[in-house]
């Protein structure tokens, strides 16, 4: 049975708008991002996460979302059929998270699956906060959620993408020592990386539900 | 297509799986969507051995799925890793509940995938990993770099644990005996001609009439010198002596090797290869106990052969000789 949530916790449906939210943004932004990967790495980025979550759309349609739970999981796993690097990261971020309890989420539980989702990355990617990579925006938005005082979740994710989208711009001045872009070393130093860019974009997406 | 049997590119692995099920249909079984192979007749109650890796080097790893071998392979597309989404429904499919070993060569789509799958089932799977980075012609000592290639070190691996694993093993013992095996192998290959890949139809280097490539990997990647070619005595003991060096082996230390050809190279020359083999470990004094010659970890149609030296102790040689029943090695 699918609990319909509240401003408190997030539902299994409000996750799934969240998503096809965050596949709209992607898809109307994949050309920018592409843009980003080519000036810093090998061109492809855009295009994988659009394909991706183009997948997810689909697979979405025929579950129930009876939790956030399920929706993430759903979500991964379209992530894990890519090739790569930012894909198969991208599944174990949303593959971690959907470790999350079978039940609408309050704003403390949010803070504590994307606590160890990113924890989770950070150790297989082997990146940290400096390096130019999604982990740059994940890091302060897990702050921003664990340090957030409201109990709604809405706003609690809204800290979340503008902690996110601060960290993501301030990968507009970073040398890449991990992934595609370390190979231009300071010659794209002054571009964005486009996955820290998705993952702002994941979370101001949850404005949209 | 011309010099390949093949169809489309993009059916090229799935259909060479579903050739292996005509084959050898009494020892393997293909799963589709996602793709990965397990015994035909799986095991009960053991330690579950799972490995894989990008395709293009058959018999590896679907030809070893078997008794006393692995219980599942996740094959990639060619050079390619598979992806994580294969990796975890192979281990769902073979843990009985005992645990699963993944048996990982060291390349960062590999390693990232197979960590990934194991990571995501952590909740309901104890799964270990062995990391096999034997190639003693890629480097080791870069801080944060990839350290050194997995190459044919990895049969020993997935022999002896697969031989440990079926005696009843804990999953925390396979483990140990995976990593002592790699810690304990050393691995060197040249080539005299690169392998064509039939998805490109490109050969990966070109060398000179007279000339060899000295320290190979297996994925049509240049070595790390080219040499003036040689006579087999010679050939032989410029792979051998670096790793007899590099594992530190004395005076009487008992060895096993593989003298493994990487895809075109045939069984007449790597029996010569073995003879010269013996004849170099020997003159270093060291006892030749155990040896598998043959190609067993390939690099498509490369011509040239790797030489793998492991460190033998007695509980090591007993798992090596320990039976097994899968399409390569029996």
């Amino acid at each position: 049975m699918t609990d319909t949530g509240d401003a408190a916790r997030l539902s299994g449906p409000d996750t799934k708008a969240w998503f096809l939210a965050f596949a709209d943004r992607i898809s109307r932004g994949a050309d920018d991002l592409t843009d980003l990967d080519r000036r810093a790495g090998d061109g492809d980025f855009g295009w994988n996460i659009d394909t991706s979550l183009g997948r997810a759309r689909s697979a979405l349609d025929g579950i129930d979302a009876a939790h956030p739970a399920e929706v993430f999981k759903t979500v991964s796993d379209t992530f894990l059929a890519s090739g790569g690097t930012s894909g198969p990261l991208f599944g174990l971020w949303f593959g971690r998270v959907a470790h999350g309890p079978e039940a609408p989420w309050t704003v403390a539980d949010l803070a504590s699956v994307f606590d160890t989702a990113t924890a989770a990355v950070q150790r297989l990617g082997g990146a940290q906060v400096g390096q130019k990579t999604m982990v740059d925006a994940m890091v302060p938005a897990v702050q921003a959620l664990a340090g957030s005082a409201t109990d709604g979740w809405r706003e609690a994710l809204g800290e979340a993408a503008e902690a996110a989208h601060a960290g993501a711009e301030s990968t507009g001045g970073m040398v890449a020592r991990k992934g595609r872009a370390s190979y231009l070393g300071e010659r794209a130093a002054d571009v964005v990386d486009p996955g820290a860019l998705s993952i702002a974009w994941f979370f101001a997406s949850a404005a949209d539900v | 297509m011309g010099g390949h049997v093949m169809n489309a590119r993009e059916n090229l692995v799935r259909q060479a799986l579903e050739g292996l099920e005509v084959s050898d249909g009494d020892l393997v079984r293909l799963h589709r969507d996602p793709d990965f192979v397990t015994r035909a007749d799986p095991a009960r109650d053991k330690v579950a051995l799972v490995s894989g890796g990008g395709s293009g080097h058959e018999p590896l790893h679907t030809g070893f799925v078997g008794r006393g071998m692995l219980d599942a392979a996740v094959p990639g597309d060619v050079f390619a890793s598979p992806n994580a989404l294969q990796v975890r429904a192979a281990i769902e499919a073979a843990d009985t509940g005992r645990g699963t070993v993944l048996v990982i060569k060291n390349y960062t789509g590999d390693v990232l995938n197979f960590n990934i799958a194991a990571d995501l089932l952590s909740k309901t799977h104890t799964v270990e990993t062995v990391l096999v980075d034997d190639d003693l012609a890629t480097r080791s000592e870069d801080e944060g770099g990839p350290g050194r290639r997995g190459t044919a070190a990895v049969v020993v691996t997935e022999k002896v644990c697969g031989a440990a694993a079926e005696a009843g093993a804990p999953v925390e013992r396979v483990r140990d005996l995976g990593r002592e095996v790699v810690s304990r192998s050393a691995t060197l290959g040249m080539s005299f001609q690169a392998p064509v890949n039939p998805l490109t139809g490109l050969r990966s280097f070109e060398l000179e009439e007279g000339e060899i490539e000295f320290g190979v990997g297996i994925h049509g990647e240049r070595g790390i010198e080219t040499r003036p070619a040689a006579e087999a005595a010679d050939l032989v003991e410029s792979l051998t002596s670096p790793l007899v060096e590099s594992l530190g082996l004395g005076r009487g230390a008992p060895v096993l090797a593989v003298v493994n050809g990487l895809g075109a190279t045939h069984g007449l020359e790597l029996s010569v290869a073995a003879l010269e083999l013996r004849r170099c470990l020997e003159g270093q004094g060291l006892r030749l106990e155990r040896t598998l010659v043959g190609p067993y970890v390939t690099s498509l149609d490369m011509k040239g052969v790797s030489i793998t030296l492991t460190a033998l102790n007695d509980e090591l040689a007993e798992l090596w000789d320990a039976p097994v029943l899968t399409t390569a090695l029996r």
